[in-house]
Parts: structure tokens; C-alpha cells; sequence
């Protein structure tokens, strides 16, 4: 288990979002891609995580290239939050 | 080989006006395309849209489109079209969704009746006084060459003496919001074909019609492909194979025809990896063919763009000058790609191509008669 409480989040977040239900978010890579290989999530999947992100993050994703860069992977994720946040979004 | 049916007619309407309008406009470089707020009167981010002229992108009852389409149709207006032997095409990715979207926010029930598909070309065809021989075409942004494949199969077959196919798409913040949601429609402007950090589309107004016949008109529906890969709903294969695939059947056609000049009119919305792909399908689909696109100028026509751009194509094979890449910037995917006009005066043709959603391709070879 991750000791970030962001990136702890985020897994709880994409597991519930996306109601992965055979995947337990401890279990979830931070360093495994997000989309293609690794959870295998596609297009569709990441547009609603978009979504919700924005909701509960209260961040801008503003196009397709950005979507893929932050969604690379959850420590990715993390980091992309904090950067757009002001480091609000640590816990 | 048999003879192909011919257009006897194509004319759009776009922000710039009729097909001459269009086309001038393109040449001399403009944009039809403003950033406008992506949720018409309820906000959100400007993006870059394209509407016909004086025309919100809020939805009114009726909707405020139809007298605009009403009169670029007169010409082919009355109970003629939609006869035994003269039937009509209908196609439109959208339809009436806007009417749809004005009354799920409003709640009034004035927009209901043009909301479906159905009632939005009841609308139309009343509009319009056409008989009862309409059907109805619907297959994202390749629709209109859905319904021009099958008008031209009816006039080829002799099931039709003529045929009319009739492309409409209106935007509404309800399509303009999920393209935004899926993040290719943002702030930039489109720039097709070209090499940039982020990849945008921008979206129009457009309808068009043709009309297809077997003995009249001054070119020939040469070869006409469409084809599904069926990959993923917002992807295409990343190896290209289906543009190959839908280009295929026109290129030989073309060889068979002995047409070697050609030019490429694409599909070309300004994302970056579609765009990629398609232009390497092209330069080896069509060695030596210049491709361009006129999405950075007049939008994204959705459903309609296929006809829309096939009557800027056909017009710019009778001007001898097609416009290079609207909205295009060096430095461009390849050389092929054109960003300055295109002297078509001696070409031999043009391979009109348009793609969809759902991995859905088409390729249209127009020829000279």
C-alpha cells in the first residue's frame, strides 16, 4: 500500500468510477499504465475518469494529449493533481 | 466494366454560403470557425465553432436552422423528389438531438417533435413537400456517403431513374459538449494534417445535396468504398489498416480507369493520430496525389461533411484551383500535404474520403465524364 494519501485515493477513485469490482485498489500499480496495457483501460474508461477528476478535483484537463500524459499511470495521476491544484490536493 | 452513374448536381451550405461562396472562401484562407462558448447560452469554454450566419447555437421551436435549409433546398423542393422512381436520401448524424437537448434543460414540450430522427425529417420533408419515398441514413460522420452509396446503387441498378441524397447536420451544445468531453474539441483551432503538441477539431453547420442520375452531369461516381474495422468506438487500429482498407477498391478502380492524376480531398479534423494515419494511407494508397482538408476552415460537418466537401471538391475540379489545408501550418505530417492550393486543372480526378466514430471509413472516386 502506498503511503501517499493522494495516490491512495486515486486508486479507490478509479476502482469506484469504473466499478472495477475484481480489482482490490491496493493491489493497483502506481507505475503501471493506466490506459492499453497495464489496468488495460480504454478510451471510454478514461473519459469518465476525466470527468470525475475534474468533479472531484476541481482541475481543467484541456485535450486528448493531456488526458493520455496525466493518465500514464496513478503516481502520474498524483502528480499532474498536485501540479494543477497548488499542492491542495495531497490528502 | 459498367458505366458509372454521374452527379447531375452537388451544392452545400456552410457559414460562408452557397458551394461558390464556400470555395472562394477557402481559397482566399478564411476561417468560418469563432470561439464560441461550448454551451451556447448556459457557458462553459470557448472552442472553435462554425454557425451558419445570425444562428445561436441554442435550439428554438422550430428550430432556427430549417428556414436556412428550407431555402438552400428550393431547388429540389416538391412532390417530383420522393416519387416510385425518384426517391431521397436523408442522412444526418444528428438529426433533431439539439430539440432533444432544449427540452430535457427547458422542459418545454415545443421542442419534442423535432427531436427524434424521425420527426426531424418529417420536418424536412414537409418542409419540402417530398412524397413518401424517403429513407433515412445514419452512421456518424460518414452518413451522407452511406446514403450517396445507396442513391447511386439505386440509379446504377435501375431501380431509381434518379436519385437525391440530402446531408444536414446543425450543431447544439449537446454535440458540441461531447465532443468537448472527450477533450479533441478545446481551445485551439484546427490545424489538419500538421505537426503540433495537441490535437483539436473545431465543428460547423453544413448541409448538401446531390442529385445522382445515369445520363446527366458532368462527373462520374468513379468507385465507392466504405468499410467498419470495428476496432474500438473512438479509435482506429494503430497500424492504419482501415484506411488502407476503404482506399483500396478506389485506388484500383482509378488504375483500372487509367486515372494517374488525382488529388485527395480527407477527412482531416486536426486530431493528431487519425490524421497521422490517414496521411500515411494516403501517400501509399495514391503515390504522387496531394491531399488536403477543409475541416480548419469550415468545421467539422459531422454527418453532412462528406456531401458538403464533395461539392467544394467537385467545384474546385471546375475552377481548376482546390484549397490547400484550411487552418494548416508547416511543418505538415508529409510532404503530400498540401498546404497551398492545389491546380487541379489537369488532374484526373479527386478521391473524396471521410471517417467516423466506431472505426467506420469511405473513399469516393469523382472523375471527369
Amino acid at each position: 500500500m502506498s503511503s501517499d494519501p493522494l495516490i491512495t485515493r486515486l486508486k479507490h477513485l478509479i476502482v469506484e468510477t469504473l466499478n472495477l469490482e475484481d480489482i482490490n485498489p491496493d493491489e493497483i500499480d502506481e507505475n503501471a499504465p493506466l490506459i492499453g496495457s497495464g489496468l488495460a483501460l480504454d478510451s471510454i474508461d478514461a473519459l469518465e475518469l476525466v470527468v470525475k477528476l475534474e468533479k472531484e478535483f476541481g482541475i481543467k484537463i484541456s485535450s486528448s494529449e493531456e488526458s493520455k500524459a496525466a493518465l500514464a499511470s496513478v503516481k502520474a495521476l498524483a502528480d499532474f493533481i498536485r501540479e494543477r491544484s497548488g499542492g491542495a490536493a495531497s490528502d | 466494366m459498367p458505366a458509372p452513374v454521374r452527379l447531375a448536381a452537388c451544392e452545400c451550405l456552410t457559414p460562408f454560403g452557397g458551394t461558390a461562396d464556400t470555395l472562394a472562401a477557402l481559397l482566399r484562407g478564411k476561417s468560418a470557425l469563432r470561439a464560441t462558448p461550448v454551451l451556447g447560452r448556459e457557458g462553459g469554454d470557448a472552442v472553435p465553432l462554425a454557425l451558419l450566419p445570425g444562428r445561436a447555437l441554442d435550439e428554438t421551436a422550430p428550430p432556427a436552422w430549417l428556414a436556412a435549409l428550407r431555402g438552400f433546398l428550393a431547388p429540389v423542393c416538391g412532390p417530383d423528389w420522393g416519387a416510385a422512381r425518384r426517391p431521397v436520401c436523408v442522412t444526418s448524424s444528428n438529426f433533431g438531438v439539439g430539440s432533444l437537448y432544449a427540452f430535457r434543460r427547458s422542459g418545454d414540450a415545443a421542442h419534442t417533435p423535432h427531436g427524434s430522427t424521425h420527426g426531424s425529417v418529417a420536418l424536412v420533408r414537409g418542409a419540402c413537400g417530398w412524397g413518401e419515398n424517403v429513407t433515412v441514413f445514419s452512421h456518424a460522420c460518414v452518413s451522407a456517403h452511406l446514403g450517396l452509396l445507396h442513391a447511386a446503387r439505386l440509379v446504377g441498378s435501375g431501380a431509381a431513374d434518379e436519385a437525391l441524397v440530402v446531408s444536414y447536420d446543425f450543431l447544439s451544445p449537446f454535440v458540441a459538449g461531447g465532443f468537448h468531453a472527450l477533450k479533441i474539441l478545446n481551445a485551439d483551432f484546427p490545424a489538419p494534417y500538421c505537426e503540433r503538441a495537441t490535437g483539436s477539431i473545431g465543428l460547423g453547420d453544413g448541409a448538401a445535396f446531390a442529385i445522382v442520375a445515369r445520363d446527366r452531369g458532368d462527373f462520374a461516381l468513379g468507385a465507392h468504398a466504405l468499410h467498419n474495422e470495428m476496432f474500438h468506438a473512438t479509435a482506429n487500429q494503430p497500424d492504419g489498416a482501415g484506411f488502407a482498407t476503404a482506399f483500396a477498391p478506389v485506388a484500383r478502380a482509378a488504375a483500372e480507369r487509367g486515372l494517374r492524376n488525382l488529388w485527395v480531398k480527407g477527412h482531416g479534423t486536426g486530431t493528431l493520430e487519425a490524421g497521422r494515419l490517414e496521411t500515411a494511407a494516403v501517400a501509399a494508397a495514391f503515390p504522387g496525389a496531394r491531399l488536403t482538408g477543409w475541416k480548419g476552415g469550415l468545421g467539422h460537418t459531422l454527418g453532412s461533411c462528406g456531401l458538403v466537401e464533395l461539392a467544394v471538391a467537385a467545384a474546385a475540379m471546375r475552377g481548376g484551383r482546390a484549397p490547400g489545408v484550411a487552418g494548416g501550418a508547416a511543418p505538415a505530417f508529409a510532404d503530400h500535404v498540401a498546404l497551398d492550393a492545389i491546380d487541379t486543372g489537369a488532374s484526373d480526378g479527386v478521391v473524396c474520403a471521410s471517417n467516423a466514430f466506431g472505426g467506420a471509413h469511405a473513399a469516393l472516386l469523382l472523375h471527369h465524364v
